[in-house]
């Protein structure tokens, strides 16, 4: 209740939860990598890192081999997928003010498809050279379909929301159909393409680690810097811009940065779903709606939650490896559907 | 919709209101000050600086707009949505600091909001979230505030309360005020230049008691209307009259009424409403049944202000009253001026007309004359006048005539 004296400067709510978030995100990253065939114990973990950090390892040790060569890029992979993916759902609900828009609205996923699909199918399976690089030519495809969608919804200098949301669907519908047809001639490479559709980070390897982290750094960061212009945007674009929001130009970067962070997460994990729609609804439910905290809350809680899908992907089917897709859309709709029958008053207007 | 030839221009502490129909372009006008619209062709100059030459956060320091139905976002508390009100002085990673939350206070202190700070915005009434986006558009610190009917969603005193800081600011802070209103009232009282609008063009500007006649607002708005100024407050007002005019075809006949000092008014009209041709006499020119007469368009036989009827007029008089069908006497203040009018209502009754006598005010009470005019009463009375009891009883007895013409004393 207020009283006489004036309230704290309401600086941003809930910020212990990004403490919270932050130890959950390390202790998911050593229990992910104690996780395997071979158990590695969580100190013996702390303990290679830290060795690995302090530059004194013993790399030829089998476990430190493990534990470097296979399981940190892997698990690493899966961090920065799921904080991309997150963060590009944040701003994509964001701009479309709509909170069924998740990543993959304008296009990103069906052209990285595409652009799998015609690597596979053409590269290994018909021997065209230079075509056998999955990841590019899944970034290549994703990033080449944004921009024909994009400039399909245009009007003069300005994208209006639903022409984008519309041209999105459209080629999304038909681009996967196109890759439906790649599939009935991919012969013996069909098993290839469906399993990277389904999404997973068996092949992971530090490049894409590397490259995927250094574009999802750069869009996050490019993202959170439209924060209060987010919450601002929600009152309309008409509203937004009396305030001071300049709305084509926020809408074109926003658009831009999650984008990239998306095509390069499906580069490389191909295509998983429920991530980038559900885990900024939760955050949301949990932390509120101010992005200037929603960024990095949703950031860290993908991070945790893919690391956690692909962690059970692969030991509850050990030895098999169950695509992380299909891992995030079984565990997450769920408690989704319980956190939602928890508050429904927050989706009251 | 197309905005033709309008040209407009607000200065600083002064309140302008643009008034019209709808879809005559009040809304797409304020949107294109706003920079929401672009006009193909055509300037909007602040200080003498295109508006759109200033980038967003440049605009939004100088002018807010507050808009006809404020957008609700769920779980953002009221004081949260009247901060963003300054956005456009924080830099990119820049928090709010303890000016500005001095001054979003300020805001909603001058609005009555502070005490609902900590309220989710959805929570509340209509009328709340427009004070509070009133609030949200004050700490902008704008010196250009622009509105769009902010008081259509609010009870009557939130309207006076809203306005009446509207006005407040205005003055004290010279604000430069543009705001849509639906309502003419509202718009006389508060501003000091109205603009009328139709069709996308304006068609009368300038100062309320020039702009808001009884032939603007009938020209604008298609609708007959009476304008008058408040006897207490001395506001102007406009009353609309009933659209449906009965045509030539409908007139049921002739009915002249005496009367005056207000008590003609209501017969007047609702004679005129059920489709009479009704004539009047005589009335002083100052007389507000004069003023009625003519914005019903009844023939009025008048006399200057201030003189007593004189012959000519009373003669005048006598000839409409020979042409009619029916009179009517309502209960109007006898003094000598008048005098004469009682002495057409016997002239009436002695060519054999139809006369009703309003009861209303008794006789006495109405009487200045020190006894001519009861006496003249009583001798109507005698004549053969027919008495009602009020305005509703002789209403219903000019419609018994209706249906059985030329008899002297209506059943």
């Amino acid at each position: 209740m207020l009283n006489e004296t004036q309230p704290a400067v309401p600086s941003i709510r809930n910020k212990p939860s990004l403490v919270v978030l932050l130890v959950a995100l390390i202790a998911v990253l050593i229990l992910s990598l104690s996780i395997g065939p071979i158990q590695i114990a969580p100190r013996e973990v702390v303990d290679l890192l830290f060795k690995l950090l302090l530059g004194s390892s013993s790399a030829s040790e089998p476990t430190a081999l493990i534990l470097f060569q296979i399981r940190l890029p892997r698990v690493l992979a899966g961090a920065v997928v799921g904080a991309s993916l997150s963060s590009a759902g944040v701003a994509f609900q964001g701009i479309f003010r709509n909170s069924m828009a998740d990543p993959y609205v304008i296009g990103v996923s069906s052209g990285a498809a595409l652009g799998a699909a015609l690597s596979i199918v053409l590269g290994a399976g018909f021997g065209v050279p230079g075509l056998g690089d999955i990841p590019l030519l899944a970034f290549l495809g994703a990033l080449l379909t944004v921009s024909i969608v994009y400039n399909v919804a245009r009007v003069g200098s300005r994208v209006p929301a639903t022409a984008l949301l519309l041209s999105g669907i459209a080629f999304s519908i038909f681009l996967s159909a196109v890759v439906a047809l790649l599939e009935i001639f991919a012969g013996t490479e069909l098993h290839t393409l469906v399993f990277w559709l389904m999404g997973g980070f068996s092949y992971v390897e530090w490049r894409d680690v590397f490259v995927v982290g250094a574009l999802a750094s750069v869009s996050i960061v490019v993202i959170y810097l439209y924060a209060r212009d987010l919450n601002i945007f929600q009152l309309g674009e008409e509203e937004a811009q009396h305030l001071g929001v300049e709305t084509e130009k926020t809408k074109k970067i926003l658009i831009v940065a999650g984008s990239l962070a998306t095509a390069s997460a499906v580069s490389v994990s191909g295509i998983i779903g429920f991530v980038g729609l559900i885990i900024p609804h939760i955050t949301r439910l949990v932390v509120g709606p101010d992005h200037r905290i929603l960024i990095p809350a949703s950031m860290l809680a993908g991070a945790i939650f893919m690391m956690l899908c692909d962690a059970l992907g692969r030991t509850v089917l050990a030895p098999l490896d169950l695509p992380v897709g299909i891992v995030t859309a079984l565990s997450g709709g769920p408690f989704f559907i319980y956190l939602l029958r928890k508050k429904k008053g927050a989706y009251e207007m | 919709m197309i905005l033709e030839d309008v040209e407009l221009r607000v200065n600083p502490g002064e309140a302008v209101g643009i008034l019209g129909p709808n879809g005559a372009g009040k809304t797409t006008l304020l949107r294109a000050i706003s920079k929401a619209l672009k006009p193909k062709l055509g300037v909007v100059l602040l200080d003498g600086r295109d508006i759109y030459s200033m980038s967003e956060k440049e605009l939004a320091r100088e002018m807010a707009v507050v808009p006809q139905t404020p957008s609700a976002i769920p779980n953002f508390t009221v004081l949260e949505i009247v901060l963003m009100g300054r956005n456009p002085f924080l830099r990119r990673l820049e928090l709010e600091d303890k000016r500005d939350l001095a001054i979003a206070r300020e805001a909603m202190e001058l609005t009555g909001t502070w005490t609902l700070a900590e309220r989710s915005f959805t929570e509340l009434s209509g009328g709340e979230r427009q004070k509070v986006t009133i609030a949200r558009a004050l700490a902008q610190e704008p010196r250009v505030l622009l509105l769009d009917e902010p008081t259509l969603h609010l009870d009557v005193s939130s309207q006076i309360d809203i306005m009446d800081l509207v006005r407040k600011l205005c003055d004290q802070k010279r604000l430069a005020v543009l705001s849509v209103f639906h309502d003419f009232n509202l718009a006389a009282r508060y501003c000091d230049k109205i603009i009328l609008m139709n069709s996308g063009r304006v068609l009368s500007a300038g100062r309320p008691q020039d702009t808001l006649t009884t032939e603007n607002l009938s020209k604008t708005f298609g609708v007959q209307v009476s304008v008058r100024r408040h006897p207490v407050t001395g506001l102007l007002y406009a009353v609309p009259l009933s659209t449906s005019k009965p045509s030539i075809t409908q007139v049921k006949g002739d009915i002249h009424v005496i009367c005056g000092g207000g008590t003609g008014a209501e017969v007047m009209r609702r004679l005129v409403e059920s489709g009479w041709r009704v004539s009047t006499g005589v009335l002083n020119i100052l007389d507000s049944d004069f003023e009625s007469a003519e914005a019903l368009k009844v023939q009025v036989i008048s006399e200057a202000p201030f003189s007593s009827i004189s012959e000519e007029a009373s003669n005048e008089n006598r000839k409409s009253i020979a042409k009619t069908g029916v009179v009517v006497v309502t209960d109007f203040p006898v003094g000598y001026g008048n005098l004469k009018n009682l002495e057409a209502a016997d002239y009436a009754l002695e060519i054999g007309k139809p006369t009703i006598l309003i009861k209303g005010s008794m006789i006495g009470e109405r009487d200045f004359t020190k006894g001519e005019g009861t006496a003249y009463h009583e001798r109507l009375l005698a004549q053969g006048a027919t008495v009602a009891e009020n305005v509703d009883e002789a209403l219903t007895l000019v419609e018994r005539y209706a249906k059985q013409p030329g008899t002297k004393r209506i059943v």
